[in-house]
């Protein structure tokens, strides 16, 4: 008998050369734009998040440069509120949300057992929309031109009154096109977590970070329409004079703060959650054991984003809102301590059931902990109405939010990056600086921001740009300076020694740290396509049920490990158990998702300079090029149940009734009426308490309308269900498609009579609020037409069949949303017309 | 101008720990029991944490660590402070008391004036006149953007905001001279957006309102 | 995504009835309120809030006891038990954050608005 090893071990190297063809990028240069890898995209992810890390540390350093000593003439109070605005800006768009979407592309399919994310196409798109409205944002700045309201934009100091040049449509535009990115990333993240993973990988049987990520994800989907919202509305009130925010004509400036902090708040726990993530699976590593508690902490998490969307007044305390009012918020923002302390002590009892070793991710993690819990107790201040009342608006509320956000954030994130320095670079670190710059940095950063709570406390001023000598505060602010600089020398130090471990350390051997989850299966760097095979497993730390694992992955024991069909696939199972339910067909390397972001950023920014024709014209192209990808997908012919291994046939993706694309557009509809939502509160909380109400006029709707909109709404339902049935038998599907079309063009009727009987947007906000809802409705119903032209297309060029009924579900989906929030809409429009 | 930015600075003037009046005082005495707290609290978790590190491997229970430190340690703490803070809360808030003087701020970029309820017709810039030892509403708009009124040693601050009045509720325990500031960033003048509260004894209030404008 | 309904609902609700509450409570604290609801404006108004704050708690009763049954909450394994800890999470959360509505007046801050 011969050795068999030498021969199982020629069999995963047949295998890894055959795939890797499969999934490499184009390696020239234009590999760069069409490439659309995970880990391409991430790498380029955390490249660019790092480079706006330093562009925003540059910004800190100058403010307290400036702050160091009293009567400063460094800089001057519009460069100073320039220079602070940006810092936030760039802090928490450009670099905190990013940086760990970088981290969740990258991480997360080998987590999950899976070969990448569920739209690797949607994945690029979103890079190249961040970088170019990130890029735009920070030219601007070059300029001069930079947003100087403070990173919250509060109405009215924002509005086009106060605020005559183009800094804030910069925020506002660059923000909004960055958080489109940051939507297309969380649908991605969602659809991953929830359908792609290994065969058993029951919800139950998920890495912990796989929790976190969901639930971040789900909250980046449901905080941001608002933002959305809020800036859509600051910039038509500002380019159009939209009056929304001002109160002689019916705004309210409060609408634009609770619209904000809408978001605001949860944004604090979008940001925070991705690092506990981090924690979370690194600590138990470092500890040689297993997480205390998953359930406790799964629920936490839960609970902890359920309950951050019922904070965000602690944000207003001081804006004279009735005290129950401030009451039922502040036992909120307590509340919410008691999830995150469920954490903590899983995580330090952990540490007690282990044998901890004091790697550097665990010594980043200590530093996590020295910091956070600071961070969190005075949270907890804070939330305390008449404590906020003093220091609201200080830097006490400055050097609390740096302790949740670099204690919270930047701290586990840097665990994080050395953790995975093996797995993504192939490298074990070799040079000791990192231990150096820990102790640098943490204590630099105490020194800086403990002070500053101190000079909040003797009533320093956030955002004020000098102070005199004599006030009492300036040995605080020299020492807070001194402690920035070192802290950022500290910052400088960890990049340069990840750069320089990235490019000449030694090579790392196989799992080094000894982890259980699957992202540790492959060889190190992990290769283009994750595993070789779609593992079965039956626990949460696979590689320590099995140590053989990764080898019978390599082997192509598990599924999907035959490549004779020669394009990307992977697996995609029930949300629930895990059973393997289908076989997913990824996209190869493509420009379009490049040429897209063009498109878009252009339609985005053209506004900046007033090239509002470019920008229609460019919104016409995104619509062209989205009709060029989608029909770039699916076939022509029936493929049927495929081979997908160890003896099971499954359905390809394209060929079941919930395609990828069914549940990407449910979460991106998911986000979308939260977006209205956010909408109809605007115009209830105008309503209610903006000081001009009621308008000289409400809207009395006519018979006809009501009648259209009815009617409308119901062959919008009923039609495209047709059609998808006929399809389903093999019939022609033009009756239902020409009911819903008939459905859409009555919608778009009812919703043209209330722009035809209130032509004065500008008049009053309520007028300007019956035009967003007509838009609302308009909007959605073009998107819908323009999808039931692209389905009729896609019938008359045999792209459909009874199998092959993904396409027609999805213009359904988006028919059914249509006419529902439609209904919805133009119903809140007449509604004070019919009582008032 | 430069004089009142003077006073501002000076060392406590806008320290919210040198308290000058029962509303800034309660506040005062609610940090020092929250600073208290956290301090006890944070020394404890760090001394758990390094325990942790440290001691030998060992089995553990999740009653201990989720249903005692996760859940009834935090929840006792914390209802027993929101409670007390809006206890706290409820007695500083503005209410028609006896013997209440009414006065209005109006906030603009980047000054402040004062009227007075009791002196219809006089208008004061930069400068609010209050009788010391009695309980004042101030009456806060705005007219231009968002501002705050902040006078650290008296209470706590409460936002000017456009079409809208709030009612800030402070007393002054003795006369003299308060430092207060605008404190919702306002743009370019916003440092120099300060005031000052002159607290009067009874005679010299009584001469203030008998002042013609 | 019967199991993703089980344990993000609970909550959810309490969400609903938070933002609901709190927004009765601008209602009931704005002028419209006054208008309605004439002279007895303030005892109907404190009478409201609390209604709605004993209707959220039964609603969070209701959910808790839903997911009791065998029916809705599933089998026994991860997803019931972490979804019923989330019910009774969402019904403590409603205690605790909508509880002021009993203990304190409605309007206690006269703040009052003008036209600009």
């Amino acid at each position: 008998m011969t050795d068999p090893k030498p021969a199982r071990r020629a069999e995963a190297l047949r295998l890894h050369r055959k795939l890797l063809p499969i999934w490499s990028s184009d390696q020239r240069f234009r590999g760069w734009l069409t490439t659309n890898n995970n880990n391409d995209i991430g790498g380029l992810f955390l490249i660019v998040a790092t480079i706006f890390f330093v562009i925003g540390g540059i910004l800190a350093m100058l403010i307290r440069a400036q702050l160091a000593s009293p009567g400063s003439a460094f800089m001057g109070p519009e460069a100073y509120n320039q220079v602070f605005t940006m810092h936030g800006t760039v802090m928490m768009f450009l670099f905190a949300i990013p940086f760990f979407e970088a981290m969740a592309v990258l991480l997360l399919p080998g987590m999950l057992g899976t070969r990448d994310l569920a739209y690797p196409r949607l994945g690029a798109y979103g890079l190249w929309v961040y970088i170019f409205g990130g890029s735009a944002v920070i030219i601007a700045m070059l300029l001069g031109l930079s947003p100087d309201g403070g990173w919250f934009m509060y109405p009215p100091l924002s509005s086009s009154a106060f605020s005559p040049g183009i800094g804030p449509d910069v925020w506002l535009l660059g923000i909004t096109s960055i958080e489109v990115s940051a939507i297309a990333a969380a649908v991605e993240v969602v659809v991953t977590v929830l359908r792609y993973r290994a065969a058993g990988m029951s919800l139950a049987r998920m890495p912990i970070f796989a929790w976190y990520i969901l639930v971040v994800a789900v909250m980046i989907l449901t905080a941001f329409p608002p933002m959305i919202l809020g800036s859509l509305l600051l910039e038509v009130e500002r380019a159009f004079g939209w009056p929304f925010f001002q109160t002689e004509n019916g705004g309210d400036a409060l609408l634009w703060q609770h619209l904000f902090w809408l978001f605001g708040h949860p944004e604090v726990y979008i940001i925070f959650l991705p690092a506990a993530g981090m924690i979370a699976t690194i600590l138990p590593v470092m500890a040689r054991t297993r997480l205390l508690g998953y359930a406790w902490v799964v629920a936490a998490v839960v609970a902890l984003a359920l309950l951050s969307f019922g904070l965000w007044v602690h944000h207003m305390f001081t804006t004279g809102i009735p005290h129950m009012g401030l009451a039922f918020f502040s036992a909120a923002s307590t509340l919410v301590a008691v999830p995150t302390a469920v954490m903590i002590f899983s995580w330090i009892g952990t540490l007690w059931q282990g044998k901890p070793r004091l790697e550097l991710p665990m010594l980043w993690i200590l530093g996590f902990f020295a910091t956070f819990v600071i961070g969190g107790l005075t949270g907890v201040m804070l939330a305390i109405v008449p404590f906020n009342w003093q220091v609201h608006d200080t830097h006490f509320v400055v050097a609390h939010l740096h302790y949740v956000l670099i204690g919270g954030y930047v701290f586990p994130m840097i665990a994080a990056v050395y953790y995975f320095l093996p797995l993504l670079t192939g490298h074990s670190r070799f040079f000791k600086l990192g231990e150096i710059a820990f102790w640098i940095t943490v204590p630099a950063f105490h020194l800086t921001f403990l002070a500053m709570h101190w000079a909040g406390i003797l009533g320093q001023r956030r955002r004020t740009w000098t102070y005199d000598a004599g006030s009492g505060w300036e040995w605080i602010n020299l020492t807070a300076s001194i402690g920035a600089f070192a802290m950022a020398i500290g910052f400088a130090l960890v990049i340069g020694d990840v750069v320089v471990n990235t490019l000449v350390a030694r090579k790392a051997r196989r799992n080094p740290w000894g982890a259980g989850t699957l992202e540790w299966a492959t060889m190190l760097p992990s290769p283009v396509y994750g595993l070789a095979s779609i593992p079965v497993i039956a626990g949460r730390y696979p590689l320590d049920d099995d140590p053989q694992l990764a080898l019978r992955i390599a082997r192509g024991e598990g599924f999907l490990a035959d490549t004779s069909r020669n394009r990307r696939e992977t697996l995609i199972v029930s949300t629930t158990g895990g059973e393997p339910a289908q076989v997913a067909v990824l996209p190869g390397n493509s420009v379009l998702p490049f040429i897209l972001a063009v498109v878009t950023s252009t339609s985005f920014l053209a506004p900046l300079v007033g090239a509002y024709l470019l920008s229609g014209a460019a919104l016409i192209g995104v619509v062209v090029v989205a009709l060029i990808w989608a029909w770039g997908l699916g076939s022509k012919a029936d493929e049927g149940p495929v081979d997908a291994g160890r003896g099971v046939t499954l359905p390809l993706s394209t060929e079941v009734p919930d395609p990828p694309g069914w549940w990407g557009s449910l979460m991106l509809l998911l986000a979308d009426s939260v977006h209205f939502g956010s909408l109809l509160f605007g115009y209830a909380f105008l309503w209610t308490v903006a000081p001009n109400w009621p308008p000289p006029s409400y809207l009395a709707p006519g018979a006809v309308d009501a009648v259209l909109a009815g009617a409308g709404a119901v062959a919008l339902l009923a039609g495209p269900r047709w059609a998808a049935r006929s399809i389903l038998k093999g019939a022609g599907p033009w009756p239902g498609l020409v009911l819903a079309v008939l459905g859409a063009v009555a919608l778009a009727g009812a919703a043209t009579g209330i722009i035809l009987a209130r032509p004065d947007p500008a008049g009053h906000a309520y007028d300007a609020t019956l035009w967003l809802l007509a838009g609302h409705v308009g909007l959605h119903v073009a998107i819908t037409a323009i999808m039931l032209g692209y389905l009729t297309a896609r019938v008359l060029a045999g792209y459909t069949s009874p199998r092959r009924i993904g396409d027609a579900r999805i213009v359904q989906l988006w028919a059914d949303f249509t006419a529902l929030t439609g209904l919805v809409a133009l119903a809140a429009a007449w509604l004070p017309g019919v009582f008032g | 101008m430069t004089t009142l930015i003077g006073l501002s600075g000076c060392k406590g003037e806008v320290s919210i720990l040198d308290p000058a009046g029962s509303v800034a005082r309660d506040i005062a005495g609610l940090w020092w029991v929250l600073l208290l707290g956290a301090v006890v609290i944070f020394v404890a978790v760090m001394a758990l944490l390094a325990w942790a590190m440290v001691r030998p491997q060992g089995r553990t229970s999740e009653r201990v660590w989720f249903w005692g430190l996760g859940l009834a340690f935090p929840m006792l703490v914390l209802s027993a402070l929101t409670v007390h803070g809006l206890v706290v809360g409820e007695r500083l808030l503005a209410r028609s008391a006896e013997g209440v003087v009414t006065v209005r701020a109006e906030a603009r970029q980047w000054a402040w004036s004062f009227g007075y309820a009791d002196a219809p017709g006089r208008v004061t810039e930069d400068l609010l006149h209050i009788p010391a030892g009695r309980p004042v509403d101030v009456e806060i708009g705005s007219v231009d953007v968002v501002h705050s009124f902040w006078v650290p040693r008296l209470a706590g601050k409460l936002d000017a905001i456009p079409g809208r009045i709030n009612v800030l509720h402070l007393q002054a325990d003795r006369p003299g001279d308060y430092a207060g500031v605008g404190a919702e960033f306002s743009g370019y003048g916003y440092l120099d957006h300060v005031f000052t509260v002159r607290a009067h004894d009874p005679a010299a209030w009584a001469a203030f309102l008998a002042e013609t404008p | 995504m019967t199991d993703i309904a089980r344990l993000s609902v609970p909550l959810t609700l309490w969400l609903i009835s938070f933002s609901g509450l709190y927004g009765l409570h601008g209602l009931v604290c704005s002028g419209h309120w006054t208008r309605l609801a004439g002279s007895g404006a303030e005892v109907a108004g404190q009478t409201a809030l609390i209604a709605g704050f004993l209707a959220a708690l039964l609603v969070q009763a209701v959910a808790v006891a839903v997911l009791w049954t065998q029916r809705f909450g599933g089998p026994p394994g991860f997803v019931r038990t972490t979804s019923l800890a989330l019910a009774l999470v969402a019904l403590v959360a409603t205690l605790w954050t909508l509880g002021p509505s009993v203990a304190l007046p409605a309007c206690a801050w006269p703040s009052a608005t003008v036209a600009g």
